[in-house]
Parts: C-alpha cells; structure tokens; sequence
C-alpha cells in the first residue's frame, strides 16, 4: 500500500521536463513569430540555395572534366527504367481491359451461344411440329386432289344433272305441250259429248215434241172419254132422278 | 505515526532490480541499433518507382469491402503497422478487413519532377484500381492519415474509381492555420518566403531536411527522451517508445515538384479550400465528393490542428457524414491501435455490401 502512494522521483522529473519542454517551444515560438525571423529565414533559406546550385553546377563541371557520372547521370539512367516501367504498367493494364473485354464478350458469346442453342431446339422442335404440319398438309393435299376429282365428278353430275334438267324441263314442256295435247282432246271430247248432247237434246226435244203430240193425243182421247163419260152420266141420271 | 514512518511515505524506496533494468535499457537502446518493424502478414500486389501497395489479409474475412490506406508523403507508413499490439493495418485484419497499404516510397533525385498530380493520378489512383481488381470487390474504403487524408479527399473529389467510404484521420483541409507562427504563415502566403529555389537547387529534398522541419516545429524535444528514461523499466513501453523513435526519425524525403506545390497550391493559395485545386486536369471541389464519409481529429494534436480538419465537414457533399474526436495526438491515434477501433465502429455498418 505503501510502495502505490510512494513518491516516484522520474515522475515529477517528467512532469517538469514536460512543462519545460512546452515553456521553452512557447517562447521560441514568440520569439520566431515575427517578420525580421521570417526575412532572416527566407535570406539564409537564399544563401543556402544559392550555394547549393553554386556546388551542383561546379560538381556537374568537375564530373564532366574528369568524364565521371554523377548522381544526376545516375538519376537520368534511373529515369530510363522507371519509363520502362511505366509502359510495363500501362500495357499490364492494356492487357486487363483486353482480358476484360475479351472476358466480357466470351460471356456474351456464351450467352449468345445458350441463345443460338436454346433458339436451334425451339426451331428443332418446330421444325418437328412443322414436319407433322407438312404430313398434315400432304394428306390434306391429297384429300384436296381427292376432293377437287370429286369435284370434277361433281361438276360432271352437275352438267349431267343440268342436262337432266334440261330433259326434264324438255319434258316438263312436252308434258305441259301434252297435258295441252290432253286438254284440247278433252274439249273436242266435251264438244263432241256436247254436240252429243245438242244431239240428244234435239232428239230429246223430238221426243218431247212427240210426246207432247202423243200427250196432246192422249189429252185428247182423254177428252174424249171424259166427254163420252159425261154423256153416259147424264143419260144414266135422267131415270134414277124420278126412282 | 513517528517521523520514520512519516519518512517513508514520502521517500521513494530503492528498488535496486528496477532502477538497474531501467539504466540497462537506456544504455542498450542508446547503443543497440534501431530495432525492426515487424509487419502484419503480408504481400506485395504491385509495385511502381519507389511506391508499394500491400496487402494484408483478413484473418477471419467478416467485410467484403476492403480498406485502403494512405499515409502521408511526409513520413513514412509503417507506423500504421508498427507492430502487434499498436498496428492500425492488425487492429483491422484482426476484425475482419482486407487491408492494403500504400507505401509512397521514398523519392530519389530521378523524381524530383513528381508533381502531387502524378502522386494522385498515376500512384494512388492506379493503386486503387489494382486493390480492387485484387480484391475482386466493386469498391474500396478509402483511409487517409495526415497529408494522406488529404490527399485521399482531393482524389476521391475528382475520381470515378468506386470508393464506397471515406475515412480521414487528422486531415488538414485549411492551410491557412497551422501550427507555425503566425508571421511565417504571412510569410508564405503573400510569397516572401517560398521554397522553389530551394527545392530546384537539390531536386529532391533529402530526408534529414525533413526531420529538421519536423524539428523546427518543436525546437525543445526531449520529451521522448524523458519518458523512455521514466518508463525504461518496462518492457513492454521500451519496445513501443523503440519503434515510435525509429519511425520518428525515418522521414522520407519529398519530391522537389511535388513539394513546391504543396507550398504554393496549398499552404500559399489555399487552393483546396477555394475550390480552385486543379488535379491532371480535373478540378478538385471537395463538395463532389459523395461517399459516406468519417472525420477524425485529436484533441492533443501538435501537427494538425482539429481547426484544419473542420472545414471538410461543411465542404463535402456527403450525405452521411460523421466527425469524432479523439483525446490524444497526432501519432498516439496510430499506435495506440485505436485508430482501428473507432475505423471499425464506423466502417462495420458500411463495409457489408456492395451498395
């Protein structure tokens, strides 16, 4: 218990080391937060380029006097590779969308294919349905030839049928021209009965005339006898009146 | 309670084993050579001039999306993975990402025409296309540290490349506050103090001018060397302060065009802000970029102040946009391994699929 609370030296030199530390930082930076740092920096930050390019230059003269490379020849022949390089990267990446694309379109053209396939055996099967079809249809077709020689037939019946027509309205006009035939007989038969009858009426008419002669005749004799009757009364009642 | 036991409270007990460890460890890490940085498995998927994109696989691959990270130009990126325990790239692949990291490389004096166009166009957006034709995916995540975010956010701005998400730790958007005092900032910006004849005269600054100009930054900087002696007695800080002090002083150094324009387009011009940034012919307007997108600062931070990130809140067209901060500094956000924490948090929900 004693040892946790126990002071630890490197603690509190860490804790002043750390507000040191940001004291210091803090002033320098007060110290540097104005225009004269900034020119001093921006001359010295001068002077130091300056004499860099100075040593550059008389290092690339010297290299070139005594025909050696320096790092800038390096650095050239560096440049060389990292093209190199780059080309190798951007023909990688040719090659990917090749393969891409050639990866695309072998999918295409496998689905195409799984199209052409699924298309081929619908047509194989319609091509099947279609042979039923044409069996179909050749039967039909020779029904059709058979239907069109019953036709021909039919129209042979036909012509036959309108000649037999034709006979049987000849026939009908004979049997019209006979049934007048007929007719006209009759009527010379009814003339002939009627003057037959014209005949017998006359003959009747005779009769009657003579009958009518003959009842004249009769009526007469009748008279006669009525006359004789009465005559034979009359003589008969004289003598049964004074009885 | 008697004046011993009064005395005792107060003063430390001699440990005689930890205080021998402790001067052991200072003199042997002030003698012993840098130690090396061992990385998270991982493969070379392509390479270019200097430049490297890695790729660290997934150890249980949980997130179809991979992330791609970019360190600044000015540094060097292995503190992104500088060992277990405090590796951005481990933290990740530990939660189920493929990762790829994109070294820039140290530039020598045949790069010293590099503009940041080439950087952009020809390096990082080339890289990017390769991590996703590597990765199979139809996108990436996008994650940009310091100059990197930056860099990140100019390129996602102009790009077509599918980058599904956008993530920029410690960003400086706004360069016309920083760090340095005020009088030097006036000083660059009305263009009394450039850095063009400077950069022509050695074409490619060297690394050690770097360092200096990390140096003059912070003038006073013992502080690392007081907390190793502090600590020296434990293992496990000594390793970390070991690799933190290799990477502090490994500065990479900077093409001489690239660096001119970033002194002129960037911390003269401001360019980016205004809008006016030109990239390989394609005008950087950061409101094109339309990608969910998270802004992380440090509270502590002595590099980028949480001033210069900001702005890119406003300025994106996102939609989903997220800002957090972080309560430490510039270089403890990577390697304290939290940076992977918070970038998981945030990624999970938008590395699933592929919108």
């Amino acid at each position: 218990m004693t040892k946790e609370k126990a002071f630890d030296p490197f603690e509190g030199y860490k804790r002043m080391a750390e507000i040191w530390e940001k004291q210091m930082n803090g002033f320098l930076y007060m110290l540097t937060d104005n225009r004269e740092t900034v020119r001093l920096m921006k001359a010295g930050l001068n002077a130091h380029s300056n004499y860099m390019e100075i040593l550059r230059k008389n290092q690339e003269l010297m290299a070139g006097f005594l025909n050696i490379p320096t790092k800038k020849d390096v650095a050239n022949v560096a440049k060389l590779s990292i093209q190199a390089e780059e080309k190798m990267d951007l023909l990688e990446e040719q090659v990917w969308n090749l393969q891409d694309s050639l990866g695309q379109l072998n999918q295409e053209n496998v689905e195409l294919l799984k199209e052409a396939v699924m298309n081929i055996q619908q047509m194989n099967t319609e091509l099947k349905k279609a042979s039923i079809h044409m069996e179909e249809t050749r039967k039909m077709n020779a029904e059709l030839q058979e239907l069109r020689k019953g036709l021909v037939d039919i129209k042979i019946i036909q012509v036959n049928l309108q000649e037999l027509r034709k006979e049987i309205d000849s026939l009908k006009s004979i049997k019209t021209d006979l049934k007048h035939l007929k007719a006209s007989k009759e009527l010379a038969q009814i003339q002939n009965e009627i003057r037959e009858l014209k005949e017998e009426a006359v003959q009747l008419s005779d009769i009657k005339a003579e009958l009518a002669e003959v009842k004249k005749s009769i009526q007469a004799e009748q008279d006669n006898e009525i006359k004789m009757d009465k005559e034979l009364v009359l003589s008969s009642a004289g003598p049964s009146k004074g009885e | 309670m008697d004046a011993k036991a009064l005395g005792a409270r107060f003063i430390p007990q001699f440990d005689l084993e930890k205080e021998t460890k402790r001067w052991n460890q200072v003199v042997r890490i002030i003698l012993e050579p840098k130690p090396d940085i061992i990385p998270t498995p991982r493969q070379s998927i392509w390479k270019k001039n200097k430049s490297t994109l890695w790729y660290h696989p997934a150890k249980n691959k949980k997130y179809p999306i991979p992330v791609l990270m970019v360190y600044s130009l000015l540094n060097k990126p292995y503190i992104l993975d500088a060992g277990p325990g405090s590796s951005v790239v481990g933290g990740l692949t530990e939660r189920g990402y493929d990762v790829y990291l994109f070294d820039w490389g140290s530039p020598g004096l045949e790069d010293s025409d590099t503009t940041l166009d080439v950087y952009i166009i020809e390096y990082l957006e080339a890289a990017i296309k390769r991590a996703i034709r590597h990765s199979g995916q139809k996108g990436i995540s996008l994650l940009g540290y310091c100059l990197g975010g930056t860099i990140s956010a100019i390129l996602t701005s102009i790009t077509d490349v599918p980058i599904k998400n956008l993530i920029l730790a410690a960003v400086p958007i706004d360069f016309s506050i920083g760090i340095v005092p005020d009088k030097w900032l006036e000083g660059l910006q009305n263009g009394e103090m450039d850095f063009n004849r400077f950069a022509d005269a050695y074409g490619t600054i060297p690394s050690e001018f770097m360092y200096l100009m990390f140096r003059m930054l912070s003038p006073v900087y013992n502080s690392p060397m007081v907390n190793l002696v502090t600590r020296a007695y434990d293992d496990e800080y000594v390793e970390k302060w070991r690799r933190m002090d290799k990477w502090t002083k490994d500065t990479a150094s900077f093409a001489g065009a690239a660096f001119k324009q970033m002194f002129h387009d960037l911390y003269k011009e401001n360019k980016l802000l205004k809008g006016e940034l030109v990239i390989g012919g394609r005008q950087a307007v950061l409101s094109q970029i339309q990608c969910p997108l998270f802004v992380f600062s440090c509270s502590r931070d002595t590099l980028v102040l949480e001033q210069q990130s900001l702005p890119i809140m406003d300025m994106a067209g996102s939609l989903d946009k997220t800002y957090q901060v972080f309560e430490g500094g510039h270089v403890s956000l990577a390697l304290t391994g939290k940076f992977a924490e918070f970038a998981d948090q945030w990624l999970s929900t938008r590395s699933l699929s592929e919108k």
